[in-house]
């Protein structure tokens, strides 16, 4: 469905580049995670595929659609739920998803009902100037919804939301995800991506440093660990041993022997771990 | 379709904002200000005070002459209270100075009569008779209004003493200086050496509320268009919407026009709250339209280019401050004949404020409005094509 193919982009057209010989493919029905932290580059790239961004150097076909030409129709198979929500804030939510749905040439979906979807149920005749952070956010990605796009951009979606309303919005991509819409999900959020993505890219300075899926991640580069907390001359210690070092394996079984163990977990690591290890850099 | 649903949404925002009624706001204000505040009489308050140093049938003779001929007529008696006041003469012959100091109040009665316009048979001037010339001279320097007293020698001659206030302009004492110099055969001689073009058949000149009307509908149309647009755009650029609407399948071209309809659609309104109360039935409202909606696209496609160079309305406000000032300055000529270079005329506001005040007058030469008019439709087309070719480039970035 998108396939990108030694993408440069600079914004003074000079030789530093904010995308630099990016290369990737997206096949449909996949949600792909574009991970990194701020100012790595992954705003760039996917402005380049919505067609915010111009496309300088490389080559880009997003849906079948050559990004050298403009083709406004292919927008009609496209969603974007924008980080920074972009809604009109004196028109009532129902009115900006109604006035959106007009703008498509395809059958779009009930706005009363993607406004439910996300749970703003019964706000839709207020305006959305009088909406919370968090339900203007909510508003965004319901709009981005409105024309049941096959590919759907997200950028950042559940930031800034509490805990249930995250988990909503992480149903709704899942539900997508089953119905066959591709999504490109970008984030610095791994738990999010671990949690949503078939496969993820790590893009640090504008270059993609590797792509691969969450578990084959883990596997590659994540060690075993088992986290022991336990109870030695009446205070309380907490340890986290490799079981593949035969020092830590020998530290363990003593640890069981000789004191009174209060819990016991093996551990993953995470994707932000293996974000670090990859590239020597944190997430924000 | 799309862009009637992008005209109504841009309509429901305009509505529920500031910049919407501004404008309106301003027009009804301008329309109250106009009926209550501004004598619809040019020179109206023109208001002289009199003597008439001759005997009562001369004196007849004079005024019957006017009156018959349908130049002036009486009005009731006015009465006025005579204060005391001192003040200095100076003859501008002989540099003479003469002080007058009156310490006494007294009440003076005071025959009327009014000057009626050749044309429109409307009050011209106010002047008030006084038994003498010091009377005359008291109310001249108590009111600031113009005094002159006509004397007849015992040969029958006349002679003309005028007592002006000093801030009179230069052509207005030549034109009495001329007036009374030379005789009238002199005068029609000369006056015949002129050419004179008419610009109308039977044209009756706006009063003083209907020279308002052109300006107000050229500068609402042309500074609150450009301004008014830029100002909806960057506020679009402030909330983010601009970004939404480019990963839809409409136009920027899309976009843009229907902000220019929205402003239409308020010049429409706040110029019909304005002229349709003062100019009635005078003006053809056909070519009215057509040229203010011309005028409108034009100068809005203009404001549409000016905000493609800039992110925000503050960066913007520089070069958007220039240009309104700029294209405001035909006004100065509008209102100040003297005042009328021939670079003032490469102005856009310039025929269109001359072109406006023929129409509204109701003597627009059809062919000429007609050629303003695809002169602005076109001005407005390539400022659009302009404004849409460097939207693509900067409206979302």
């Amino acid at each position: 469905m998108i396939k990108v193919e030694n993408l440069y982009h600079s914004y003074n057209n000079n030789e530093k580049f904010q995308a630099k010989n990016v290369s990737f493919e997206i096949k449909e029905g996949e949600v792909f995670g574009f991970l990194g932290p701020s100012g790595a580059g992954k705003s760039t790239v996917q402005n380049i595929l919505t067609g915010l961004l111009p496309l300088q150097k490389g080559k880009v076909t997003v849906d079948g659609y050559d990004l050298k030409q403009v083709h406004n129709k292919r927008f009609n198979r496209i969603g974007v739920s924008f980080e920074q929500s972009n809604i009109y804030s004196k028109l009532t939510a129902l009115e900006n998803l109604k006035y959106y749905a007009d703008l498509f040439d395809v059958p779009t979906r009930d706005p009363e009902e993607l406004l439910k979807l996300v749970g703003l149920e019964g706000k839709g005749n207020d305006r959305a100037g009088s909406f919370s952070k968090g339900m203007k956010h909510r508003l965004t990605f319901a709009r981005s919804m409105i024309n049941n796009p096959k590919i759907w951009f997200l950028d950042e979606p559940t930031t800034g939301l509490d805990p249930a309303i995250a988990a909503t919005i992480k149903d709704i991509i899942r539900s997508e995800k089953a119905k066959g819409t591709t999504s490109f999900l970008t984030t610095h959020n791994m738990y999010i991506a671990d949690e949503l993505c078939d496969r993820v890219a790590f893009i640090i300075d504008g270059e993609i440093k590797l792509i691969d899926t969450p578990k084959n991640l883990k596997q590659q580069y994540g060690e075993k660990l088992v986290e022991i907390e336990y109870v030695k001359e009446g205070e309380i210690y907490k340890e986290t041993l490799k079981t593949v070092d035969d020092s830590d394996k020998e530290k363990i079984a003593n640890i069981i022997k000789s004191y009174e163990i209060k819990t016991m977990h093996s551990k993953e690591a995470t994707l932000e771990e293996i974000f670090i290890q990859v590239t020597g850099r944190g997430l924000i | 379709m799309k862009m009637f649903s992008s005209y109504l949404k841009e309509m429901k925002i305009a509505s529920r904002g500031f910049y919407f009624y501004i404008e309106i706001l301003v027009a009804v204000i301008l329309l109250l200000v106009v009926l209550f505040a501004i004598n619809p009489e040019p020179d109206g308050k023109q208001v002289e005070y009199l003597y008439y140093d001759m005997s009562d049938e001369v004196f007849d003779y004079l005024v019957d002459k006017d009156i018959t001929e349908g130049r002036a007529r009486w009005i009731d008696d006015t009465e006025f209270e005579l204060n005391p006041i001192a003040f200095e003469l100076k003859n501008e012959d002989t540099g003479k100075v003469v002080s007058y100091d009156f310490k006494d109040s007294k009440t003076v009665t005071a025959r009327t009569f009014v000057g009626l316009r050749e044309k429109t048979g409307k009050i011209g001037k106010t002047a008030h008779i006084l038994d003498s010339e010091e009377d005359a001279l008291r109310l001249s320097f108590q009111n600031g209004n113009v005094a002159a007293t006509t004397t007849v020698n015992e040969e029958g001659d006349f002679s003309y003493r005028y007592f002006l206030q000093g801030y009179e302009t230069d052509r207005y004492s030549n034109m009495l200086y001329v007036l009374h110099t030379y005789s009238q055969d002199e005068i029609d001689a000369q006056m015949d050496t002129q050419v004179i073009r008419e610009t109308g058949a039977n044209t009756v000149p706006m009063d003083n509320q209907e020279a308002v009307v052109p300006i107000f509908v050229v500068i609402a149309g042309a500074l609150m268009g450009i301004f008014i647009i830029m100002a909806y755009v960057f506020l679009d650029k402030d909330e983010g919407v601009i970004k939404a609407f480019a990963v839809t399948p409409s136009s920027i071209w899309n976009y843009l026009v229907t902000k220019i309809f929205v402003v239409m659609t308020t010049v429409i309104i706040s110029s019909t709250i304005i002229v349709i109360p003062i100019m009635k039935l005078r003006p053809n409202y056909l070519l009215f339209y057509l040229f203010l909606l011309v005028t409108t696209f034009a100068f809005s496609s203009l404001g549409l280019l000016i905000s493609s160079f800039f992110d925000t309305i503050s960066k913007a406000f520089g070069v958007l401050y220039t240009i309104m000032i700029t294209l405001a300055l035909p006004a100065f000529s509008y209102y100040i004949s003297s005042f009328d270079p021939v670079w003032l005329r490469f102005f856009p506001t310039y025929p269109a404020l001359q072109v406006m005040k023929d129409l509204l007058m109701g003597q627009g030469d059809i062919a000429n409005v007609i050629l303003y008019s695809l002169v602005f439709l076109v001005s407005g087309i390539l400022l659009l094509a302009m404004a849409n070719s460097r939207f693509k480039k900067t409206l979302t970035v």
